[in-house]
């Protein structure tokens, strides 16, 4: 149907990160609307990952997660790895992004011996 | 006659080919996603009621949630399981989510999560056939279901 899934793969010592939205309305179909009718069901209720085409996890969801499913998970993996997730809704709804894990765009701040005089305070 | 005939049965066809179902993944069962009682989602999803509480396992989640249409919960495991469970008590359906792991992932996840009301979250890792568990309280304060 979509495949506006946002997915991001970032790697870190060994571990990749990954992070999915799936912009859907995922009613439980226990709510009701301003009308009092039950509004029904429709939501994510399962998916598979892939990581080079071998099976990662395979995920089955209820109607209790929140609008734009926002998933995240870990596995042990290198930069460059090929990682494709599918999602299906209760209505047959097929929902499949691929990516490839980078690598964290995240920066440590290094450390800086200052020249400044560490005064102790406890004489 | 033979073409319109033809052409009949190939609308006739294809029109099921269409209605065939997409292929499933993980077997969506329904039998563990119905509206029951804890004790019941248990047995629906496990087949025991006796599981050990575990350290192994823990459990991320804000103590005190401000929207209870968006709680982030996050949960790890540093068993090596092949299963993972997350319930909530006093939800309608109490499995919110049941993953089974193979290769190289890791036991954590992390989810947002509707709530109806202030409850108990139990996360429930299966290794080598056991199942090991570990529960904390989330406090709703306000209403957003």
């Amino acid at each position: 149907m979509s495949s506006s899934i946002r997915i991001l793969a970032s790697e870190e010592n060994g571990i990749v990160s990954v992070k999915v939205i799936i912009p859907h309305p995922n009613e439980s179909g226990t709510r009701k609307n301003e009308q009092g009718f039950v509004v029904p069901a429709y939501f994510v209720r399962e998916g598979s990952v892939t990581i080079n085409g071998d099976s990662l996890f395979v995920i089955e969801l209820g109607p209790s997660v929140s609008k734009d499913p926002f998933l995240q998970f870990r596995f042990t993996g290198k930069k460059g790895d090929v990682l494709k997730v599918v999602f299906l809704d209760n209505h047959g709804g097929l929902f499949e992004a691929e990516t490839i894990v980078q690598q964290s765009q995240r920066e440590f701040p290094k450390f800086q011996p200052s020249n400044s005089v560490c005064l102790n305070y406890y004489n | 006659m033979k073409r319109r005939q033809f052409l009949a049965v190939s609308t006739i066809f294809s029109t099921f080919l269409l209605i065939k179902p997409v292929k499933l993944l993980a077997e969506w069962s329904a039998k563990n996603f119905q509206q029951c009682s804890i004790d019941q989602a248990f047995m629906n999803a496990l087949g025991t009621r006796e599981i050990v509480t575990s350290d192994t396992i823990t459990i991320r989640v804000p103590s005190v949630a401000t929207d209870s249409s968006t709680v982030p919960v996050e949960v790890y495991s540093s068993l090596k399981g092949d299963q993972l469970y997350l319930f909530v008590e006093k939800n309608f359906v109490p499995l919110v989510f049941k993953c089974s792991l193979q290769g190289n992932a890791i036991p954590w996840f992390s989810l947002n999560i509707k709530m109806k009301e202030s409850s108990a979250l139990y996360a429930v890792v299966r290794e080598g056939g056991k199942f090991f568990m570990a529960s904390v309280h989330v406090e709703i304060s306000s209403q957003a279901c």
